[in-house]
């Protein structure tokens, strides 16, 4: 095959290879006698190969290695407050899962960032479209905006309290002010890096101004929307805890909280797993919406 | 072509519009606060006014630079470790897609493990504290300086480093020569990002503690912002407080900027 | 073949555009003093070195920009805004990545003004028959992004044709494909433009290029402009018998065209890309 600059090093690597190969080779073995016995061999450790090549056999050892460690600083630790055993966490989660408690507070956060979500969604992007597509409402309101962006979610939980007292309104006061500005920010730069060229055929279409906002400009826009979206989750997600840690009665938060005041760490740790495994799971969601929804935007850099 | 310049005058009045339109919005919902803190008539009720004359007695008196320092300082011991682990295993992954499949998964599943929820576990290792706040914020600029670094050294153009090789460039030269510096922009975003996170993350983990210890002596502003809640009872003080956190965010934001624009001006 | 000359299809007399840079306030000048006149059913190329205002032109025609002063018209009507009278075929495509080739080429009748008064069947055997008249038979349900420079170009071309255009704007449509690609398509477009069709019947076309031999190849006349301010330097009339074919090329007036036309912008062209000294002197000096 022709030598390019991409597969120089793959030649050479052949080529080393090969003459390894014919270094190290035996004396040819006469013909038919071992030719049955290497087939099924060669396939079965290539088989092999491939599957070690895998993801998820990699991260299947990944895990074991991890949990495997763990179990090891538990032991050799041997303080069950300080740090439980694998063992002593999944026997929390079962009992939790059991007694139900599991599942109701996971469905407390979950359910008080869907309600966040959306009405950070309902806020934030007709604001985003009105402001990317006027400029001057832009330049009015963009300081204000600057101005507050700056102020983490986390700030206002003082006046947040203050204001809601402890309950469910705060998390979702934290929650829907951190989720508002990437989305905003993101509905703005969608609705203005739409491609000037495609609005410009469209005129050229003789496309009105409804029709061109429903068919050109929402749908370009779409994909930075959905990054935004994604990055309101993530920062919403992690405000969630600190808020319910803080300021709740319930909760993934205030439970990981709760279960350290009484010192009971394998129910603790079992929060934190919870958690991540929450978030994971929510993040595949959010993907896989994103894919259905955009699925032009693969591989081009915008998701 | 031909270029013709606009008399002077006419430019200077669009600066000047332009520097009304920006402050307007602004100015006007400052106002309406005021009025509406006026007419309520508590005399608690935080207003414009009463927040700056806050301001001044904070830094006067309460020590409000002594905490902003103190946060500050448990920001850069938080953000230095996880610049040296992130950078690192950044490297390792970044370079070895051995290591890269291997440890993934593993990040990848403490990467929805919001910050503060290892806080009570912070809590519970270390105390209630600077030690537990600081953990808190290496964990949290660690996945992003982490998740850049692996992205720039994977990004680096194989054809610069091909182009090395055909100048007979030693392996190890290359990583410091080539992949290095290739990868600074990456490293670089990254420290930006985890500083903004770092920073977010010790006021909350300083609101954290300091709700956890009965608003012990963990000072920092976070800690300052929930004495005033709690025991202190300053709403205009707090107001005070968030303002710092908005202009220290803003300030650590400018300044990497700037310091990404100094180091890099390759990059427009 | 001599041209029929009727009242003009396009016209515009005395045409200039300027701009203002919109924060130092600069004033540039795009183009100056552009006359021009074209004939119903001919196909006209463009071409000039980089900053000409060849683009700048095409803006103007295509009503999405209008001229500081002067006048264009079409069919006599000043033209002010864009119009699916005149249709555009952009460099980059400009399909809407979100929608197949079959609805992309639809875009303009669905939502646009060509549209208005179809029924859905009617709209239906429209598209299907420029999808036929470019050959995509088989991948109307595939996205631009699963699409080759080539198979995107001929979506782009079919778009502008079912939108019936009276005016056919294409901006570089075959600047972003490989030189091979391109040959092909050159045929492709003249076929589908209907060459062998009689010129009453045919489309206005205006064709943008950087390319003096594809120019020559299309065009009825080549428009030649020229940079410092942007101008129109020379119209030239292209007299090789239609159809057009590979053959075309090799005729040795075809030669003698692209000589002329490369010599009237040869000098403007060594200045555009940094000045390799003054361009060598050619031998024998084509007259204009």
């Amino acid at each position: 095959m022709a030598i390019t600059v991409n597969n120089v090093q793959q030649h050479a690597a052949d080529r080393g290879a090969r003459a390894i190969g014919a270094f190290t080779a035996r004396a040819v073995p006469p013909a038919g006698s071992e030719a049955v016995a290497a087939p099924t061999a060669q396939a079965a450790t290539a088989l092999l190969r491939r599957l070690a090549a895998t993801r998820t056999v990699t991260a299947l050892c990944a895990f074991a290695l991890f949990v495997g460690l763990w179990y090891g600083v538990s032991a050799w630790i041997n303080n069950r407050i300080l740090v439980p055993s694998p063992t002593q966490v999944a026997t929390a989660l079962v009992q939790l899962g059991a007694s139900g408690e599991l599942f109701t507070h996971a469905l407390v956060s979950t359910s008080r960032l869907g309600m966040s979500l959306i009405a950070s969604l309902v806020l934030a992007v007709p604001l985003g479209f009105a402001m990317g597509m006027n400029e001057k409402l832009n330049a009015y309101l963009d300081p204000v905006v600057e101005l507050l962006r700056p102020i983490s979610g986390i700030a206002w939980i003082p006046i947040g309290l203050f204001i809601f007292g402890v309950g469910d309104t705060l998390p979702v006061f934290i929650m829907v002010y951190v989720a508002f500005f990437p989305l905003l920010l993101n509905t703005i730069a969608g609705v203005r890096n739409v491609d000037r060229k495609l609005i410009d055929a469209a005129r050229t279409m003789g496309v009105r101004r409804t029709p061109m906002l429903l068919h050109v400009v929402v749908p370009a826009a779409l994909p930075t929307i959905m990054v935004g979206f994604r990055l309101a989750f993530a920062g919403a997600w992690s405000a969630i805890i600190a808020a319910e840690l803080i300021g709740a009665p319930s909760g993934l938060g205030f439970a990981i909280e709760w279960y350290r005041e009484l010192l009971m760490s394998p129910k603790m740790f079992a929060f934190i797993v919870l958690i991540g495994i929450v978030g994971y799971v929510c993040d595949l969601l959010l993907r896989a919406l994103q894919r259905v929804l955009t699925p032009w935007a693969e591989g081009t850099g915008l998701a | 072509m031909s270029t013709m310049s606009l008399p002077v005058a006419p430019v200077r009045r669009l600066r000047r519009a332009w520097l009304m339109q920006i402050t307007l919005v602004p100015l006007v919902l400052l106002g309406v606060w005021e009025v509406w803190a006026v007419l309520a008539g508590d005399s608690h009720a935080p207003a414009p006014t009463r927040v700056i004359e806050s301001f001044i007695e904070l830094v006067a008196q309460g020590g409000l630079i002594g905490a902003t320092v103190e946060s500050l300082g448990r920001v850069v011991s938080g953000f230095a470790v996880a610049l040296v682990l992130g950078v690192v295993l950044g490297i390792l992954m970044g370079s070895n897609r051995w290591v890269r499949n291997l440890l993934d998964p593993i990040v990848e599943s403490f990467r929805p493990v919001a910050p503060m929820a290892l806080l009570p576990l912070a809590i519970l290792w270390l105390g209630a504290g600077t030690p537990a706040a600081v953990s808190i914020v290496a964990y949290a600029a660690f996945f992003p300086l982490l998740i850049n670094t692996v992205h720039g050294v994977s990004r680096v153009d194989r054809k610069l480093v091909l182009a090395a090789r055909t100048m007979g460039v030693p392996r190890w030269r290359i990583l410091t020569k080539v992949v290095l510096p290739a990868s600074l922009p990456a490293v670089l975003l990254g420290s930006r990002l985890a500083m903004g996170v770092a920073w977010t993350a010790i006021v909350a983990a300083e609101l954290g503690v300091g709700a956890k210890s009965g608003g012990g002596g963990s000072g920092g502003i976070g800690a300052m912002m929930f004495v005033f809640y709690a025991y202190n009872v300053d709403l205009n003080a707090i107001v005070v407080c968030m303002i710092v956190v908005g202009v220290v965010a803003l300030l650590i934001d400018r300044l990497f900027r700037f310091a990404e624009h100094r180091l890099m001006p390759w990059r427009t | 073949m001599k041209l029929q000359t009727t009242a003009p299809k396009l016209r515009l007399q005395n045409v200039s555009k300027q701009f203002i840079a919109p924060r130092t306030g600069q004033l540039t000048t795009a183009v100056t003093a552009v006359d021009l006149e074209i004939q119903s059913g001919e196909f006209v190329c463009v071409v000039g070195p980089s900053g000409c205002g060849k683009s700048t032109v095409l803006n103007l025609i295509a009503g999405l920009d209008t001229p500081t002063s002067g006048s264009i018209e079409a069919n006599g009507q000043s033209i002010r805004r864009p119009g699916a009278d005149r249709g555009v075929m952009f460099q980059d495509y400009a399909l809407m990545p979100w929608q197949t080739v079959y609805d992309n080429i639809g875009f303009g009748l669905r939502y646009g003004t060509p549209g208005e008064g179809l029924t859905p069947t009617e709209r239906e055997t429209r598209i299907r028959h420029f999808v036929d008249l470019v050959g995509l038979n088989g991948a109307e349900k595939k996205y631009p992004h699963q699409l080759s420079g080539g198979m995107r170009q001929r979506v782009a071309l079919a778009r502008l044709l079912a939108n019936g255009p009276d005016i056919l704007l294409m901006d570089e449509p075959l600047g972003a494909l490989d030189a091979q690609t391109r040959l092909i398509l050159q045929v492709e477009l003249l076929r589908i433009w209907g060459e062998t069709a009689p010129q009453s019947q045919r489309k206005t076309a205006i064709f943008i290029t950087h390319d003096i031999e594809e120019a020559v190849f299309l065009a009825d006349r080549v428009v030649v402009m020229s940079t410092h301010p942007g101008r129109v330097k020379a119209v030239i009339p292209v007299d090789l018998p239609r159809p057009r074919s590979e053959h075309t090329r090799a005729e040795p007036r075809f030669g003698e065209l692209a000589e002329q036309i490369w010599a009237l912008i040869r000098d403007e062209a060594y200045r555009a890309i940094g000045g390799l000294g003054a361009a060598p002197q050619a031998t024998n000096e084509a007259v204009a």
